[in-house]
């Protein structure tokens, strides 16, 4: 299963919108319907799925799904 | 072969107060559902039935404490116990109904490997009926109660009127077990520990702060022979515990939410702010304000659904400067919340322990005088057969209080929001409940009318 999928399968966990239909400018809180709680969480589903350490910082600039996939690319190419 | 469990972080936080208080009272929750309209109580009957199948975290059993007081838990297969009918027509009103399951919410499930989950049908005066719910607090959370509930009429609606058969909630074994391995996660561990003793190293050792000001902290100095001291003594021995609540009508309520729309602001970190401002307030502008704030770890559908206990407090302290103005104050508490909910997975009792190993606290004392539960879920009939009729949904109180204050806050069905205080009588009493929250909404209609007003000024002007 490629990254992007799996990413986006763990997305879906949260929301209700279904991984075929998540794109690049769906943002977390108005879209998917994330609370701060939600978003928190996820991120840290991320981190131990794909074995990154996301920074509080970096996390904090995150707001749609585009912005987090490309985040984690990154830090898994790192 | 039987499997055994070990207790998750939320679930030992019951387990520990039962030990240290002695009495499983401190871990009762209670609800009625009820509505003003003539029910088939087999059909009921029937699906409370099924949802002792449907929902795992009603059969759990705890097994006896070893002798350091840990249990373990496991899920038998059936609960095929009879449901019997409570019938308080002959009480007369509902009020008189209420004050008789008050007193049946203080009752205690006593021994061990024994059900920790009753449910009764029941006739309430004035036409309403429904059923009553009495738990351990080990097996679900309000959170799981409310879901439970919703899950027990859509099946009712199902076999009395036809209406779509429920989806199944999730597994609560399955849920169980990722949370039990989230835990024992090493990496993670070290780095939610991290986050947690930074905050030490930071900023030193908290400092408590009381609804009645610096008087308690006083006389703990007094009494632990420390000047220095910055914990106060927890009530351990009379529990005694009254309720007052308060309603904020839908008016302000309505600009309260738009404040923290039009802010991204959530409503727990402006109920966080306005408290921390009374408490900083009333303890001579106290900077250092820590608060217990409970969360409920439920994020994904299958957490949502497989109820459980998952509910965890976290103290949130924040250290802020009079100067700050209101909108950037509650941005600090966001900003704090928002890094605790990153590491929520971490035991609150790791942070207790630490702090005593740091500080040498004495035994039964706390930073903390005030917790806070924001619960966004009412309790709802999510029926088109049934919601035409009016409700009596009540929860009650368990009576035995292991906290000086606990502040629920909720929404109320015409829009508003009430303000639930429970309060150990031997530490306070009404008038200091009424002063709390005429303070508090002083505090919040302040600010927000004047986001821009510093802290200092808002303390000095309310």
């Amino acid at each position: 299963m490629s990254n992007e999928k799996k990413f986006k399968e763990i997305i879906a966990q949260y929301s209700k919108v279904k991984p075929e239909e998540m794109t690049d400018e769906m943002r977390f809180r108005e879209d998917l319907g994330f609370t701060s709680l939600d978003f928190m969480s996820f991120l840290g589903e991320l981190e131990d799925s794909f074995d990154i350490e996301l920074e509080e910082e970096n996390a904090a600039s995150v707001y749609t799904i585009g912005e987090a996939l490309d985040l984690m690319n990154k830090l898994i190419e790192e | 072969m039987r499997e055994y469990y070990p207790l998750t972080a939320a679930q030992k936080m019951h387990h520990k107060w039962i030990m240290d208080y002695k009495t499983q009272q401190v871990s009762g929750v209670s609800v009625v559902v009820s509505l003003q309209v003539p029910l088939d109580f087999k059909i009921l009957e029937k699906c409370i039935k099924l949802e002792y199948e449907r929902y795992g975290c009603m059969r759990i059993r705890v097994t006896k404490p070893d002798k350091d007081g840990n249990s373990k838990q496991y899920i038998v297969k059936n609960d095929e116990r009879e449901i019997p009918l409570m019938d308080l027509r002959y009480l007369g009103s509902i009020k008189a109904a209420d004050d008789y399951l008050q007193k049946k919410a203080y009752e205690t499930f006593d021994g061990d490997n024994i059900p920790l989950c009753d449910i009764s049908l029941i006739h309430l005066p004035e036409g309403y009926n429904g059923f009553f719910i009495h738990m351990d607090h080990r097996l679900i959370d309000s959170c799981g109660l409310v879901i439970m509930v919703e899950d027990i009429i859509k099946l009712y609606s199902h076999f009395r009127f036809g209406s779509e058969y429920p989806e199944d909630l999730a597994d609560f074994k399955t849920v169980l077990l990722k949370d039990l391995k989230k835990a024992s996660n090493e990496k993670r561990f070290m780095k939610d520990k991290k986050f947690w003793d930074d905050q030490l190293d930071t900023l030193g050792e908290p400092l408590y702060s009381d609804i009645k000001g610096k008087s308690i902290l006083e006389a703990a100095r007094k009494k632990h022979k420390k000047k220095s001291l910055r914990a106060a003594d927890i009530e351990m021995d009379n529990l005694d515990v009254k309720v007052k609540d308060y309603y904020l009508e839908w008016e302000p309520t309505k600009n309260v939410l738009a404040f923290c729309m039009n802010h991204n602001l959530s409503m727990t970190n402006l109920l966080l702010l306005i408290m921390r401002t009374y408490l900083s307030k009333v303890n001579d502008n106290q900077k250092d304000i820590t608060i217990q704030n409970f969360i409920s770890r439920r994020s994904t559908h299958d957490e949502w659904t497989s109820g459980g206990s998952r509910t965890i407090m976290f103290p949130c302290r924040t250290v802020i400067e009079p100067d700050t103005d209101f909108l950037t104050a509650a941005y600090e508490i966001q900003n704090i919340q928002n890094r605790i909910y990153m590491h929520s997975n971490y035991d609150p009792d790791y942070i207790v322990e630490e702090m005593k190993k740091r500080y040498k606290t004495p035994e039964h004392t706390s930073y903390e005088s005030c917790y806070l539960t924001y619960q966004p879920m009412p309790v709802k009939i999510n029926s088109p057969h049934l919601d035409n009729f009016n409700v009596h949904a009540k929860w009650f109180a368990n009576g035995a209080a292991t906290k000086k204050m606990y502040l629920t806050v909720s929404h109320t069905p015409d829009g508003g929001m009430c303000f639930s205080y429970h309060y150990q009588t031997a530490c306070y009493d009404e008038h200091d409940m009424e002063l709390l929250y005429y303070y508090m909404m002083r505090i919040l209609f302040k600010g927000i009318a004047e986001p821009d007003m510093t802290i200092g000024e808002i303390i000095k002007e309310v």
